[in-house]
């Protein structure tokens, strides 16, 4: 959270997360670039601009794979949501590397020649027509252009300037980019292969990316927020005593939205589940010093109206709420961001104690 | 709802102790996965084949008489110990550059070259030194050379550029090399049919278009792809040559 733009807003967490993902991709390209030559004990050597475009393109390939995965094993378990708070970091380091990958290949290659290298990147292969043989510099360049949006768009300037829909929408393109790289990586290097181990750990990295989504997907399904039943205009949520202090229950609207109601200290309190910075689920978070925090990023929320605490400007729309037959219910009209509504006390409410 | 009984992480504040084991499990397993590959991937990458720029031979200096394929052969009639008479070399310049500029109008005369030699097998080019000390004409009367018709065949194998596939890089073939071998055809340096049974003693032979053309751009298609294709194959010193009929390529599976 911040009252106005700033590069990084660093904490410890952060530098913590960026130390040891630093440490992961210098020691692969370390060991690839110095340490294997001496293994392989080629007598005529890969071009060192060969063998240098293939460690930072390597990396880069599992460093989206470790990326990709992060999403849904934070949905399967939450104890992976640490690895997704810094994820964006990762994301950027991960286009610089990819960066690198494409000099090596771009000054290497397509130098030389009578041409410009970047206009022999578009003609000197145009076997569009075919798949051996392929141009697949091609699916290379789109995955870099959508690295390159991602990394431009990550700070959270753009994230409040397209509102979080929208760079949601966006940043989705890094699935584009892998299934991109996955084509790039299929068509070209793969098909010159005579021995085939980074083909496994290629194979293996691209199915643990599909089954980890696949898998949360139907977790998901099968546990997703359970659809509010309507009575009389308003929506039913669980009887008060289902949600316990300092937690929500999460339910799905009518209209799609979902709302998170909250139990503060005996007094319900309904809010929109989706938080304003990124669209985290507020439901899953919990009150931290009177505040609901966003088990994402940690974004605070006063309970009551929605608002962040000053000098914070965020706010998220608040639901009017009522009891009615020991049943809690929410009026499926959203207030607008910010409007304090009154908590309702839950009769006879005792705190259970830990 | 989020389960109380799990520890919550928020990022500026300190991580929980229960998840502190979890968490530098997670990262130990995290570096680990990228020393594996980094490792694994590295030090499994395939030998390219024996070739390369023979700077270790250092600049050498033949005469010979030069042949138009259209792509210049420098036929060597007065050679070193290191490239004896009766050898054929490729010619190219610097880069993805062939050197037909320097050879036009030379055909059949006798001339110095000197330059680099990249070597890989039996298949000889030199990488011509810049400006006239690369090639210029010699006094003396240059002799005929035969060329020795070897009839019509069917081959199978791979189109290259042959200065990569001499090992300008490593690896040079292929299709993952495509795109560079295209350029550096598109810049004349002369191509290479890789065959993958020797041929009258020979893996490699340069190719040609029919009467005396160039490699027709249709076959840039099928740069690095494993295809037959058909042509008059014919002997010049110790190098074949293959007029190739782009038309008879066909694509062998596998």
């Amino acid at each position: 959270m911040s009252v106005k733009y700033i590069p990084v807003q660093w904490n410890r967490n952060k530098w913590f997360y960026d130390l040891v993902m630093l440490i992961g991709v210098v020691a692969f390209l370390v060991l690839f670039l110095f340490v294997s030559p001496d293994l392989l004990s080629h007598e005529f050597p890969i071009n060192p601009q060969v063998h240098n475009a293939r460690a930072f393109g390597a990396c880069a390939f599992v460093m989206l794979t470790v990326i990709l995965c992060i999403g849904p094993l934070a949905r399967i378990d939450t104890r992976f949501l640490p690895l997704l708070y810094n994820r964006r970091h990762f994301g950027v380091m991960t286009t610089f590397v990819a960066i690198t990958h494409a000099s090596y290949i771009l000054n290497w290659y397509f130098s030389f020649s009578k041409s410009d290298k970047f206009s022999a990147l578009l003609f000197a292969n145009t076997s569009y027509t075919q798949l051996a043989g392929f141009p697949f510099e091609a699916f290379g360049i789109f995955a870099l252009i959508c690295l390159l949006i991602l990394a431009a768009t990550s700070h959270d300037f753009w994230l409040k300037f397209l509102t979080p829909p929208v760079w949601k929408s966006l940043h989705a393109l890094i699935y584009v980019a892998y299934i991109a790289v996955v084509a790039h990586i299929s068509l070209g290097i793969l098909q010159d292969q005579q021995n085939h181990v980074f083909t496994l750990i290629f194979i293996g990295g691209a199915l643990a990316v599909a089954v980890l989504h696949a898998y949360a997907a139907w977790l998901d399904w099968r546990g997703g927020d359970e659809v509010a039943t309507q009575s009389e205009g308003w929506v039913e949520i669980c009887g008060p005593a289902d949600i316990k202090n300092g937690f929500a229950r999460i339910k799905l609207m009518p209209n799609g939205d979902r709302v998170a109601v909250f139990n503060q200290d005996g007094k319900l309190s309904a809010i929109s589940n989706a938080c304003a910075h990124q669209n985290g689920p507020l439901g899953e978070g919990r009150v931290i010093s009177c505040l609901v925090t966003c088990p994402w990023h940690g974004f605070q929320y006063d309970v009551t109206n929605g608002r962040s605490p000053a000098p914070f400007t965020e706010m998220v729309p608040t639901y009017n709420l009522r009891l009615t037959d020991g049943m809690i219910q929410v009026d499926p009209e959203a207030n607008p961001p910010g409007t304090y509504v009154e908590p309702v006390a839950i009769p006879g409410w005792k705190e259970v104690p830990a | 709802m989020s389960n109380q009984d799990k520890p919550f992480f928020v990022g500026y504040l300190d991580i929980p102790g229960s998840l502190r084991r979890f968490l530098v499990l997670a990262c130990l397993v995290g570096t680990g996965i990228f020393v594996a590959t980094g490792l694994l991937i590295g030090s499994t990458q395939d030998e390219p084949a024996a070739s390369g720029f023979r700077f270790d031979y250092g600049r050498q200096t033949v005469t010979g008489v030069i042949e138009l394929t259209p792509y210049p052969l420098l036929r060597v009639t007065q050679g070193n110990d290191l490239i004896k008479p009766g050898k054929t070399l490729m010619l190219s310049g610097q880069g993805k550059f062939g050197v037909d500029a320097q050879a036009m109008g030379l055909e059949g005369g006798l001339v110095e070259v000197t330059g680099i030699i990249l070597q890989r097998g039996t298949i000889d080019m030199m990488q011509l030194a810049g400006g006239r000390r690369g090639m210029k004409m010699v006094d003396g009367d240059a002799p005929d050379m035969e060329t020795e018709p070897l009839g019509r065949w069917k081959v199978a194998g791979e189109i290259c550029d042959g200065k990569c596939l001499n090992g300008a890089m490593r690896p040079g073939r292929g299709l993952a090399h495509k795109a560079c071998a295209a350029l550096c055809l598109v810049g004349d340096v002369p191509p290479v049919f890789v065959s993958t049974q020797p041929i009258e003693g020979s893996d490699f032979m340069l190719i040609t278009g029919p009467d005396g053309t160039r490699l027709p751009k249709a076959a840039y298609d099928h740069i690095g792809q494993f295809v037959s294709a058909e042509g008059d194959l014919e002997r010049r010193g110790d190098m074949l040559v293959l007029k190739l009929d782009a038309e008879t390529i066909e694509v062998i599976d596998g």
